[in-house]
């Protein structure tokens, strides 16, 4: 009673924390304490989001992204799930790998995209690509130490019954680090929402990235304010979804 | 390391070759030959310094102001029920959201100068930091504060001799992750708007195809996040070989 009690006075107090910031919001503009073609205010946001959402241009730039998003993510997926496996079981495919990781992980992809650009065209592969790469490091860190950490008693007992290197890794290893690679995907998820919104930011003529530059460059900050909010339930509503998937996917174990 | 080394070898072998032997077109990769003989010229060069200082300063200044600012911000929010209850929605919001949407409306505020920059920076860095800090204090030993508490300690003494020691490693991992996010902010913030800078010199050399130049420059970058990220993994080293094993 008393913990269903506390969940619900966070839900409370952070709803009306929010509540709180857009009320403050729209009275500084009312009072004129700050100039709201600086700031906009949440009326005017509102009202814009109704009208963009009305003529559907809002929809388009949330699906152009979505698109890349789906994309990039679901190819960096893959790939980092794959390499991760192959590098956490095999320590020579680690180390071989190991540097373009780390040049990779300190390198700021971004300044890459005129080189994409040059290879891959304008738009839309150019941005799969670079989202990819922003997704790709936290996916393939998080598997390369799940399965480099599963717990050494489940391989001995497995291997005293009798398991092949194969069995191990298909009965032990690959159960065990599903959360782990889950919480990977779940970090890899906003990172590949920075990169599709970053990418389009420089090289695209839609999605969300490209529409709150557009307006960035009109000085029209209203319709900025509803693409940044949209963006920021996007990336909220996508890592809430990854961490249902992840507590879906450790339901199983018991506490440790 | 012998592997890696050979990987790396091969690469580079291949990325040399492959140009010569018609297999990829060399202007979209360059070689590595050219891009040492470039890194060589532009290193010589005192408009790379000029850049780079620029460059340098408004990192440093979004820096110092995010630990300035998020330290305390994460020391209240591990500290007070009602401060994390009332913070912590916003504030995980705005650190799951890509912040660098941000940065066009902040160039509307702050202009295309240093200024905007330092925001970007500032805000990339604040987040990691915040909340490292606000778990490392929530995740202080409960016995340590109970014994500080019997001998007499004050709330001070409290948060003096067991609060922020006990936290320091976790802020410092904060700080850790945010130097990555700073850089690429730094970065992104210059590519998409400035006069000078890295990423400006980045955004002049990209657009004319001098690929050469633009490795270099990336490069230099590369190695500017990955020493500080390994000096900071070094004082948290330090910082941790006083603990008990546990």
């Amino acid at each position: 009673m008393m913990r269903l009690y506390e969940q619900f006075q966070d839900l409370v107090l952070g709803v009306a924390s929010l509540l709180v910031l857009v009320v403050v919001w729209q009275l500084v503009v009312e009072l004129g304490l700050v100039n709201p073609f600086f700031v906009s205010k949440p009326t005017l946001v509102a009202t814009e989001m109704a009208s963009q959402l009305n003529s559907g241009i809002l929809l388009r730039h949330t699906v152009a992204t979505l698109h890349a998003l789906v994309l990039s993510f679901g190819l960096a997926a893959g790939v980092g799930i794959g390499l991760g496996l192959l590098a956490g079981w095999f320590r020579d495919v680690e180390s071989a790998l190991d540097p373009f990781i780390w040049f990779k992980y300190s390198a700021p992809t971004i300044a890459f995209y005129p080189l994409f650009i040059a290879w891959l065209g304008y738009g839309l592969p150019t941005i799969v690509a670079i989202a990819f790469l922003f997704a790709l490091t936290p996916i393939y860190a998080n598997t390369v130490s799940a399965i480099r950490n599963v717990d050494a008693n489940l391989v001995r007992a497995a291997r005293s019954f009798g398991a092949r290197p194969h069995d191990i890794f298909l009965r032990v290893a690959i159960p065990g680090s599903i959360p782990m690679i889950v919480a990977g995907l779940r970090l890899g998820v906003g990172r590949a929402l920075t990169g599709v919104v970053v990418a389009e930011l420089f090289g695209s003529t839609e999605g969300l990235g490209y529409a709150v530059g557009f307006y960035g460059q009109k000085l029209q900050t209203t319709p900025m304010m509803v693409i940044i909010v949209v963006v920021v339930i996007l990336g909220v509503l996508l890592t809430q979804l990854l961490s249902r998937f992840e507590a879906a996917t450790s339901f199983w174990r018991t506490g440790s | 390391m012998i592997i890696g080394m050979t990987s790396v070898v091969l690469f580079l072998l291949a990325w040399q070759f492959a140009p010569v032997l018609g297999l990829i077109n060399g202007r979209f990769t360059s070689q590595p030959s050219e891009v040492v003989k470039t890194a060589a010229i532009v290193l010589a060069s005192p408009e790379f310094w000029m850049h780079a200082r620029i460059s340098l300063l408004e990192f440093g200044l979004g820096f110092v102001l995010a630990i300035l600012f998020s330290i305390p911000l994460g020391i209240l929010l591990g500290t007070s029920r009602l401060a994390r209850q009332l913070l912590d929605p916003p504030l995980m919001a705005l650190y799951i959201a890509p912040n660098i949407v941000l940065l066009p409306i902040i160039i509307v505020w702050l202009g295309i100068g240093v200024g905007s920059k330092v925001a970007i920076v500032f805000l990339g860095a604040i987040f990691p930091i915040i909340v490292n800090t606000m778990a490392g204090m929530r995740e202080a030993d409960w016995q340590l504060i109970r014994l500080c508490r019997s001998f007499g300690g004050t709330q001070l003494d409290v948060f003096r001799r067991v609060l922020f020691p006990s936290s320091l490693p976790a802020i410092l991992l904060g700080i850790r992750l945010a130097v990555g996010r700073a850089v690429l902010g730094v970065v992104v913030a210059e590519l998409y708007a400035s006069q000078a800078g890295i990423g400006y010199q980045i955004t002049t050399y990209g657009q004319s195809m001098r690929v050469d130049y633009l490795l270099v420059y990336v490069l230099a970058v590369s190695i500017f996040g990955y020493s500080l990220t390994q000096g900071v993994r070094k004082i948290e080293d330090r910082l941790q070989r006083w603990r008990p094993v546990r």
